[in-house]
């Protein structure tokens, strides 16, 4: 019991202090084991319990296929798929077997290569385009106008994501004025319900803006407050990073909070307990 | 008026498979049929033109690789369009991986960057020491002793027998940093481990999705500015005149955004128009 | 620990402390005293709270809809007799959102077992498959159903992210599970997987740190976790005092972060317009 219990506890108290406080010691033993050996010790267990993941997943497709389950040919590519790669990396170098081991994964010419451009080039690339339609499909879904914060968020939205693009850039200042006029008014009216009041403070918002575009030439990019891609540069620099900013001080404190439960042997929860 | 209403209800119920359609055509179309829009460069992409372009003769530039194929569209015109701009102006190019598929990505543009374009020798003005295990770990490394991580470049060899290794022994022997980079490890472990403790500049370029994340050490100073996305990659070909992939391609992505837009009102018209319906009975 | 023996250990660590430091502190890096002290203060203020929480005091925790939803999730799953999926996030037991996911798992496992609902638990690394298995049994033999149990309950997929995304989506579209819980650090596929969650009419429930992927999370699931709300999550399901004073601890930790915040503008303005005071940056710039 103490090998499930204590003794983890006991790892986990020690290394982490050490490498939490290791960082405020000048001593080169200790700033090597916090620098590198803590890392790299991490990266070679977890180097070898890829073997553990690879030998559960061979299992449980070859036990698809050997029961016929739902869907077993699918497990046939891959069980196949596993054995090609493994016989890529570590059996077959190259055709002229000039290649030194090791570079043989990046080499032109090699097998390893071959899949690599083939195969997970483009599949990885398929997976990764299929955020665009979804982000479509999203954004359609959850940008509503239900409330105050639903508004602004929208609007923000829309300003970055034409913004940010070149079409951006081709739209003028003055069509936003316009725009921001008629959604000015569409506040005053359902405010005031009264069409006259809509009318008139609409007709006053038209003819001030034309009459400030005849005067200073319709220049596309002034007032910058209007221009597309000027807005969306302010809305990156403050408004998002002031919130990335609180959210980053959040997550770090929870951070910090949630490894000092586990320095302290306060939270034992990941080792089943 | 009706009719306008139902179709606008209808519209708000829409299949999202046909949303799907509408994008993959007109995502199409300007690939094919390109429209040549301008590309106004931000002041983000202008720092990173701007500290490059001022990097002192024959610098020593780390450039860290650190996307897959997934994201090429965004970080590889990036990494090309930054090659371009130190093989340019001669500067010697040290260049690094902390993901596995990025050192794929590099090999590929340095062929065509360094060996096609400019005639660049390996072991002279570039060289690609390859991608370790480690994360941070080779940050860390990197930053206190580069011989102890690298002993072999990716060909093998021993550093020791390349020549513009000679003087490199650790992170501050550098002039500048551009690491491309789309996710962990990349960008913000570069500038709390190597950056901001040493001092040397870095810019990066990311994906459009970590800007968010990245903009706060951008507006720190603790980074040189940023490429955001394909957009940043886009105007920073247009920087150093001469367009790439990522000029071509935002052409499709502000259609696409427009479409973006224009379903998102529909939708919209479609919410309000229920809403005054289920107010009314 | 008691009271008593824990103010003898701290006392003694003081102590141990202060003789190290006016003998020369040896070795200690002066440079970075400002952030030793900051570990120490905060350290201090979350075991104060975690002791006061021990010896009875009630702590209030506002309600947190995306906690109280995982159990009606996994009721609805039960209901409907499908199973509950579980994606502790792409990420090693390296990162504390992962830990914090298999440990929100471990609490979701007693719900299924308890209401004896077939879960899954695709993991994209090995040493979450372990650790993630040994919680699962854990939480099994707590609610007596070992039987109910077997390794296979939690797989392994692929390290590739990608690959991963494919993976579970295909398992979603499949067995259409009638809930999904995805608790852990995520990258650029969390759209995806939540996208297609939705696709097939899924209760979804997402808790993360991942900054860049909570908009995704928002927009798509039903009810989203926002950084540390996620870490808190243990200390709601498991009612434990140490932990909600741990999360009490932290939100007095940030009082004193924001008061600092205020104090250090106040400073730097009073510094670089007038000179008067010191260079407050300079003070809290980690070397």
């Amino acid at each position: 019991m103490i090998w499930k219990r204590q003794i983890p506890i006991l790892i986990v108290a020690v290394v982490g202090a050490i490498t939490l406080f290791g960082w405020f010691i000048d001593q080169p033993d200790i700033k090597s084991f916090v620098d590198d050996d803590a890392t790299q010790w991490y990266d070679i267990l977890a180097s070898f319990a890829i073997i553990l993941g690879a030998l559960n997943l061979i299992k449980i497709q070859f036990q698809k296929v050997a029961k016929k389950k739902k869907g077993w040919p699918y497990s046939l590519f891959a069980i196949g798929g596993f054995f090609f790669a493994i016989t890529a990396g570590f059996f077959i170098k190259s055709l002229d077997n000039t290649v030194v081991w090791g570079a043989h994964v990046t080499t032109e010419g090699t097998l390893s290569k071959w899949i690599f451009d083939y195969m997970f080039t483009p599949l990885s690339a398929t997976m990764f385009s299929l955020l665009a339609f979804f982000v479509a499909s999203a954004s359609y879904r959850a940008f509503r106008i239900r409330n105050f914060e639903a508004t602004l968020l929208l609007v923000a939205g829309i300003i970055i994501m034409v913004g940010r693009v070149p079409i951006g850039s081709m739209i003028s200042s003055w069509f936003i004025m316009y725009i921001s006029v008629l959604a000015f008014g569409i506040g005053v009216n359902s405010w005031k319900k009264d069409k006259m009041i809509t009318f008139g403070v609409v007709g006053i918002g038209i003819v001030i803006v034309t009459i400030a575009g005849f005067l200073t030439g319709w220049p596309i990019d002034q007032p910058g407050i209007f221009y597309l891609p000027i807005l969306q540069e302010w809305i990156y620099f403050y408004p998002n990073v002031a919130g990335a900013r609180a959210i980053m001080i959040g997550i770090g404190l929870g951070i910090f909070a949630t490894s000092i439960r586990y320095i302290l042997g306060i939270e034992k929860s990941y080792i089943g307990e | 008026m009706n009719r306008l209403t139902e179709f606008l209800l209808k519209i708000g119920k829409v299949d999202r498979r046909w949303i799907f359609i509408v994008l993959a055509v007109v995502v199409f179309i300007p690939i094919i049929k390109p429209i040549g829009m301008p590309i106004r460069a931000t002041v983000t992409t202008k720092v990173v033109y701007d500290t490059i372009e001022n990097l002192p003769p024959n610098s020593n530039v780390l450039v860290s690789i650190e996307y897959s194929p997934s994201t090429k569209p965004e970080n590889h015109p990036m990494a090309i369009s930054i090659l371009r701009h130190l093989f340019k102006n001669d500067h010697k190019v040290f260049v690094t991986c902390l993901w596995p598929d990025g050192q794929f990505m590099a090999q590929d543009a340095l062929k065509q960057v360094a060996e096609e374009e400019y005639g660049k020798i390996y072991g002279e003005d570039y060289v690609l020491l390859g991608f370790r295990p480690g994360g941070e770990a080779v940050i860390k490394g990197i930053v206190s002793n580069i011989r102890k991580l690298y002993t072999v470049d990716v060909n093998q060899t021993k550093i020791d027998e390349i020549p513009m290794m000679e003087g490199i022994y650790k992170f501050s022997d550098f002039a500048f940093l551009f690491t491309a980079s789309a996710g962990f490890p990349g960008t913000v472990e570069w500038v709390q481990y190597a950056s901001d403790p040493t001092g040397v500049p870095m810019s990066s370029g990311v994906t459009s999705i970590q800007v968010n994340e990245v903009m706060p050490y951008v507006q720190a100073g603790q980074m040189k500015g940023l490429l955001a996305g394909m957009p940043g990659a886009a105007e920073y070909e247009a920087l150093i005149g001469q367009k790439g992939s990522a000029t071509s391609g935002m052409d499709a992505q502000s259609i696409a955004h427009l479409v973006i837009v224009l379903f998102i009102i529909l939708g919209n018209a479609a919410f309000f128009i229920e809403r005054q319906r289920s107010r009314k009975y | 620990m008691k009271d008593r023996q824990f103010w003898i250990v701290l006392g003694s660590l003081f102590v141990v402390f202060l003789i190290y430091w006016y003998l020369g502190h040896h070795m200690f890096n002066v440079n970075r005293v400002v952030m030793f002290i900051s570990i120490v203060v905060i350290g201090a203020t979350l075991l104060y709270n975690i002791r006061m929480a021990e010896r009875g005091e009630e702590f209030y925790l506002r309600p947190i809809p995306g906690l109280k939803a995982v159990e009606e999730a996994v009721g609805r799953s039960t209901e409907m007799g499908k199973p509950v999926l579980y994606v502790p996030g792409i990420m090693d037991m390296d990162q504390v959102e992962t830990v914090a996911g298999v440990i929100v798992l471990g609490h979701v496992a007693k719900m299924t077992a308890r209401y004896e609902t077939s879960l899954n638990v695709p993991v994209s690394r090995s040493i979450v498959m372990k650790a993630a298995r040994e919680t699962c049994r854990e939480s099994y033999m707590l609610e007596g159903r070992p039987d109910m149990f077997h390794d296979d309950v939690v797989h392994y997929l692929t390290d590739d992210q990608f690959a991963y995304a494919a993976g579970v989506n295909g398992i979603m579209v499949r067995e259409k599970p009638a809930a999904c819980l995805y608790m852990g650090k995520f990258y650029a596929e969390s759209l995806i997987l939540a996208e297609t969650g939705n696709s097939i009419g899924a209760i979804q429930i997402a808790g993360t740190a991942s900054q860049a992927q909570i908009p995704f999370f928002v927009t798509a699931c039903d009810y989203t976790l926002i950084g540390e709300e996620f870490f808190a999550a243990s200390a709601y399901l498991s009612q434990k005092p140490e932990l909600i004073g741990g999360v009490r601890g932290q939100d007095m930790v940030k009082v004193g972060v924001i008061t600092i915040i205020i104090l250090t503008t106040l400073f730097r303005f009073l510094y670089e317009k007038w000179g008067i005071g010191f260079d407050v940056v300079k003070l809290l710039t980690v070397q």
